[in-house]
């Protein structure tokens, strides 16, 4: 690790104007991700500027629904009661990810900004357009199992890791920031970015803007839940396909309204919504559970190693439509 | 404590990484020949920036407090195991894939390889060597002891700190509940189900 | 308090220190002036350095030194050599690159901190070769391995199974492994003047490093104190002393101070060894009522270009069933990867899973039970060698496990059987590992209080060494094991062969147990009383009689001739409950019984422990464990913890070892043959069976992950 300067301003007014100061500056929450990354030699930051001590860490219900603050923990979300009566869907997939001590550690904000396992970002000497734009993509024709099917280019084909953001995309979080010139939000959907030209970009945070929380709407999603998670081993491992359902059944098991987000198949978590919309007003069956796993496959594109995941991908909304609807 | 230490916007950090970027001290400072050679011989130019680089940290390991400082790229792990001799914490991978370093951190429990040490300011720390009691072990690590809940035992402290924290948490509803909230430690011997009958008991004594 | 008898469940002794995090491994011993190595790795996967930049590297902050091939203080046992062939890896001493990863340069500095970012500092520039990592791109290249051990094997004639009336003929692939011990790799090493050197290494054998770092240096082995006292795990790759060992002790002697090199997780999988990717295919001839006729084994498997190590997987076929006609084939295809290690079970734990998953698929062939099929072709003597067993309760073996696992409720046809959403499926695979016996000493001191002390210089890197030595002394001296204390890992204590093979209890329990009859026979001698008396002996008031500060004894043990007589093998039989999800093609395993003719049990406990840990390391190959490279840039893609999936604690379901546990009447005078490697040879196998009655896939390629299910 390079040497560096470590700052831990007072406040997040402080916090903005000294990552702006410095060009290579980071924030540092949890540091699972960015500590990680700066032993490997993949970020090497002149200057860490500490924000844990920022007052980010509430959760609290305000009038828009549910707001996470920005350095709450991973392990605090996934347990605080309010997720876990309006939003279990985010519980489930936060503690389908990492382990319990990365929990402990990682926040809403770092989760958001936890960047591709993809193991050409994480290696020095291979190509990555990510990590070291221009250099060409590395996995494109190396190992690409890990893959993405959807929203690839021809520049990056990384995924996103995250299980959180699966959740929160299906959930239409919104996300609050904080820049030098002044507060926006960013809808979840918009707030990661597929790679195009310029993969090195993961989301669409100006510089210098500060993650201050995530909101949650309002949601109906409270039982007919499921996030299904497959991987190489039972925990503790990267998604190779997740998918985050929601469900809203009437009593005769109509489907009033569905969200479905995939994990494991694109730069960003995968919005289902033309499976959505072919579901809504339907009835909860495994037949229209098929067809829904189908339609969410148009326009996907495997690479050599990754094929698995054609049909890897529609099993799993398959089944987890299923357990979501208590059909298994 | 706390206060005093929570502000640390160094107006001086933009010019010490000047002063570092220079590299040497001794252009300077007006200095007889024989001094700067002396001092060059001496690193005396890398001794003090290097005291520069460092940043104050307080903290409290095992309820023994601490006040240091350290070279803000130490991790918490390397800075018990090098710094205090405390090497019950182990390390295993260094990048937060497998839990050998877990400790507690005001309480919960860490990956203490990606933590960087300075961030703990103001917290108190709890490693294995400060589970037990004097002569008389934590339940948690008796259990292990009876249910021969490790073999080479380096995993063995992460292993005992997390289960110290999965009951606190009250994830031991059923094996399979222990065992996905255990998975964050990796015992390569294979003495998960072992860990598991360790946890149990701890469970069933203290319900 | 009594005495513990052997097989006891007695409580790992050193289990206190491992619980309060009192037990020292080789890295945590705190030595004054203490300065840390790290090496720095080539980028390139074949060719040479040609010029290097280690001037940032040198003025980084607390850079002590930068060691590099062009400037090495060297190392004098590494003459160049012509008339030998290359053997191992001689860091820094010259300036070719074999594989990727090999170390270029070792920077030493004040902190761990400033020594990895001085290396980060260090440039190289490369003359880049053709290189080749991709196996099966290089199949045609397979050679023979040197040795008279690997020279093609014939028994009766050769392919006789093709002329079988029922034949099957199957190709089985197993990627290479990695040993990944919890421990990271670590050595440290001080000089006591320019004579005299002191290391505290990860290590299964002190008294070989002992010797490696001896002859390295030019120095006396008794100037050589190695110490390994505790190990965090190993598995066979730490059988051996490594180049970067070497260069510790080469940096400690360079600085006059104390050096402390840890590899990275990342850089353990190109520096301490791996199992070796490996092919291997199966002929087997059947009659119609299951009666063998033919096995063909051949093998190729990946090795170093530096070096030749050959995976021994077709030695099983040769002795585990009765067949009139057994021919296997060894080949290695040298590449440009880091030589590959011994890893427990090395050779039988591949073998098996390709022999015994043939076994299953000629049992479906033959729509005979697999159980059945083992039977008809069981031998009652070692068809090889042609030599009787010197013991063999196989049969007990699947009896046991069969009726523990409820065999009676395995599908004749595959895929029938549901369990709720999941298919679900039962296997069996069978191993076997030699049972052998070193040469080993150990002392035994009685102090005046009746205290006891053992010393011998074996290791334990997890099996219980010291609990198993313990219990065997306590039963042959009649003192309660709180009272003894064995000391291990120490150059210094009487000489003890490597922690390899199974053979510690048999080896060094044996010079226990040698030493322990000795000593009491002396006793009862000083007491005045018949030396093979099993009356009770006071040896407190004996050495107080004779005015006995203390008694001590070393004694040597070996194997007899007799033995010579027999073969000699440990024998499993491991059975598998399998559920797959038919969507999602995870699988799980939800009971693992393994049943285990080892010879006599010496601790119970930990030899249980010591089973379901071999069984979780075979789960790991079967289901989640490959080392996968790019060939592209010569490069693992998933060297490390979170991308190269040994099995977490949510991969065990119930896993359960039973013992035959009858003494071997040959072996040794315990009668035990040794349970590390057979702990895990036949798992692999018995999973991927119980997958095919779940699924009807076979899947010939491990590991199987969800994707080869679907």
């Amino acid at each position: 690790m390079n040497p560096f300067i470590y700052t831990r301003p007072a406040d997040t007014g402080a916090a903005i104007k000294s990552l702006s100061r410095g060009n290579q500056a980071f924030f540092l929450a949890g540091g699972t991700n960015l500590v990680d990354m700066m032993k490997m030699g993949v970020v090497v930051p002149e200057k860490i500027v500490d924000i844990n001590r920022l007052p980010l860490r509430n959760i609290e219900a305000v009038q828009s629904g549910l707001r996470l603050g920005a350095l709450a923990t991973n392990s605090e979300v996934a347990d605080h009661p309010d997720v876990l009566k309006n939003y279990p869907l985010l519980s489930l997939a936060i503690n389908a990810g990492a382990s319990p001590q990365l929990r402990n550690m990682a926040t809403v904000g770092g989760n958001l900004l936890q960047r591709t396992r993809c193991p050409y970002f994480f290696d020095l000497t291979m190509p990555c357009n990510k990590r070291a734009p221009g250099s060409g993509c590395g996995a494109l024709a190396g190992f690409n199992r890990m893959h993405a099917l959807f929203g690839a280019s021809d520049k990056c084909i990384a995924v996103n890791p995250s299980d959180m953001s699966v959740a929160l995309a299906a959930l239409d979080a919104v996300v609050h920031v904080r820049g030098a010139g002044g507060d926006r939000e960013i809808k979840f959907e918009d707030f990661h970015r597929l790679p195009g030209d310029e993969p090195q970009l993961d989301n669409t945070l100006a510089k210098g803007e500060l993650i201050m929380a995530v909101d949650l709407p309002p949601s109906a999603f409270t039982k007919h839940v499921h996030y299904l998670k497959v991987r190489d081993r039972s925990s503790y491992a990267f998604a190779l396909i997740s998918v985050a359902v929601a469900l809203d059944l009437d009593k005769d098991n109509n489907i009033k309204d569905v969200r479905l987000a995939m994990g494991g198949v694109a730069h960003k978590p995968w919005r289902l919504r033309a499976s959505e919309d072919f579901l809504k007003g339907r009835s909860a069956t495994e037949d229209n559970f098929k067809q829904a796993a189908q339609i969410a496959m148009q326009g996907a594109k495997a690479y050599q190693y990754n094929q698995f995941k054609l049909k890897l991908a529609p099993n799993t909304i398959l089944q987890a439509l299923k357990t979501a609807s208590g059909q298994v | 404590m706390q206060n005093d230490l929570q502000n640390y916007e160094n107006p001086r950090d933009e010019s010490r990484r000047d002063f570092l970027k220079q590299s040497s001290l001794l252009s300077a400072i007006a200095l007889t020949p024989g001094a700067i050679r002396r001092a060059a011989e001496n690193k005396w130019d890398e001794k003090i920036a290097d005291e520069m680089g460092k940043v104050p940290l307080s903290l409290e390991v095992n309820g023994v407090p601490y006040n240091l400082k350290i070279d803000p790229r130490v991790t918490l792990l390397d800075l018990l195991r090098e710094q205090l001799h405390l090497t019950g914490s182990k390390k295993g991978c260094d990048r937060g894939q497998c839990g050998a370093c877990t400790v507690h951190a005001d309480g919960a429990r860490i990956n203490s390889c990606l933590s960087l040490a300075v961030t703990n300011d103001g917290k108190k720390i709890t490693t294995i060597e400060g589970l037990s009691r004097g002569d008389e072990l934590h339940p948690m690590q008796e259990a292990f002891i009876k249910h021969d809940g490790f073999q080479c035992g380096y995993c063995t402290s992460g292993q005992i700190m997390s289960a110290v924290a999965l009951v606190k948490e009250g994830r031991t509803q059923c094996a399979e509940q222990i065992s996905e909230f255990m998975s964050g430690n990796i015992c390569r011997c294979g003495a998960y189900s072992n860990i598991v009958k360790a946890i149990q008991e701890v469970k069933n004594q203290q319900s | 308090m009594d005495k513990s008898l052997i097989g006891d469940p007695l409580s790992r002794v050193d289990g206190r220190l491992k619980v309060t995090g009192g037990a020292k491994y080789s890295g945590e011993w705190e030595l004054p002036g203490l300065a840390y190595g790290v090496l720095v790795p080539a980028t390139i996967t074949n060719g040479s350095v040609v010029s290097m930049d280690v001037k940032a590297a040198e003025r980084a902050p607390g850079v002590l030194a930068v060691i590099t091939p062009f400037n090495t203080p060297g190392v004098p046992g590494f003459k160049p050599d012509a008339s030998q062939p290359v053997r191992g890896l001689k860091l820094f001493n010259d300036k070719l690159i074999y594989f990727n990863g090999q170390p270029i340069a070792l920077v030493v500095a004040e902190s761990f901190e400033k020594a990895t970012h001085a290396a980060s500092l260090v440039k190289a520039s490369y003359q880049q070769d053709v290189f080749e990592t991709d196996f099966d791109k290089n199949r045609d290249k397979g050679v023979v391995p040197q040795g008279g051990k690997y020279k093609d094997y014939v028994r009766g004639e050769a392919d006789a199974y093709k002329k079988a009336p029922v034949v099957i003929e199957q190709e089985y692939r197993q990627p290479s492994e990695m040993h990944n011990p919890m421990e990271l790799h670590v050595t440290i090493a001080a000089w006591d003047g320019d004579d005299k050197v002191t290391v505290y290494t990860k290590s299964q054998g002190v008294i070989g490093t002992q010797r490696s770092i001896a002859n390295a240096f030019g120095l006396k082995p008794e100037n050589v104190q190695v110490n390994s006292r505790f190990v965090g795990g190993a598995f066979g790759s730490s059988l051996r002393t490594w180049p970067h060992e070497i260069a510790s002790v080469m940096a400690a002697k360079l600085l006059k101070r104390p050096v402390k090199l840890t590899l990275t997780r990342e850089q353990m999988f190109t520096l301490v060894g791996h199992r070796p990717l490996t092919i291997q295919k199966i002929g087997l001839g059947a009659t119609s009522d299951g009666k063998l006729v033919g096995i063909t084994h051949e093998s190729i498997s990946q090795t170093a270009v530096y070096e030749e190590f050959t995976e021994g997987s077709v030695n099983v076929s040769r002795f585990l069933y009765e067949s009139p006609n057994a021919n296997t084939r060894y080949k290695v295809i040298p590449l440009n990867v880091g030589v590959p290690a011994p890893m427990r079970g090395p050779g039988e734990a591949t073998g098996s899973f390709a022999l015994e998953s043939a076994l299953d698929e000629l049992a479906f062939a033959l729509k005979m039970d697999p159980i059945e099929l083992r039977l008809k072709n069981y031998t009652e003597r070692d068809p090889e060698r042609n030599l009787p067993w010197s013991s063999k309760y196989l049969k007990e073996c699947y009896t046991r496990g069969a009726e523990r696992i409820g065999w009676e409720n395995r599908p004749s046809k595959p895929g029938t059987l549901r369990e709720g959403e999941w298919l679900a499926g039962y296997g069996i695979g069978c191993g076997a590992f030699g049972a052998f016996r070193g040469r080993a000493l150990a002392k035994v001191r009685m102090m005046a209080d009746g205290t006891v002390n053992i010393q011998s210089a074996t290791s334990d890197i997890g099996p219980g060494t010291g609990t198993a030595m313990t219990l065997i002394a306590s039963d042959l001296l009649g003192v309660p094991a709180g009272r003894i204390t064995f000391e291990l890992g120490n150059s210094s204590f009487p000489t003890a062969p490597t922690q390899g093979g199974s053979s510690t209890v048999s080896s060094v329990g044996s010079a226990v147990h040698d030493a322990c009859m000795a000593f009491k026979q002396k006793m009862y001698a000083l007491a005045g009383m018949p030396e093979n008396s099993s009356d009770p002996i006071d040896y407190v008031a004996v050495l107080k009689q004779h005015n006995l500060p203390f008694f001590e004894l070393t004694e040597e043990s070996q194997s007899s001739q007799q033995a010579k007589n027999y073969s000699m093998y440990s024998f499993s039989a491991h059975f598998a409950k399998v559920h797959v999800h038919p969507l999602t093609g995870a699988v799980k395993v939800k009971r693992l019984i393994a049943v285990v003719d080892a010879g006599r049990i010496v601790s119970y406990k930990t030899a249980s422990s010591q089973m379901i840990g071999g069984a979780v390391g075979g789960i790991g190959m079967a289901l989640t464990e490959e080392a996968i490279f790019d060939h592209k840039y010569g490069r693992y893609v998933n060297g490390n913890f979170a991308d190269y999936h040994v099995p977490v604690n949510a991969d065990i379901q119930d896993i359960e070892a039973i013992f035959i546990d009858k003494p071997d009447p040959y072996i040794n005078p315990i009668g035990t043959k040794g349970i590390g490697e057979i702990s895990l040879i036949g798992v692999a196998a018995a999973i991927a069976n119980a997958v095919f009655n779940a699924t009807g896939k076979r899947v010939r390629e491990l590991p199987i992950t969800p994707d080869k299910l679907i």
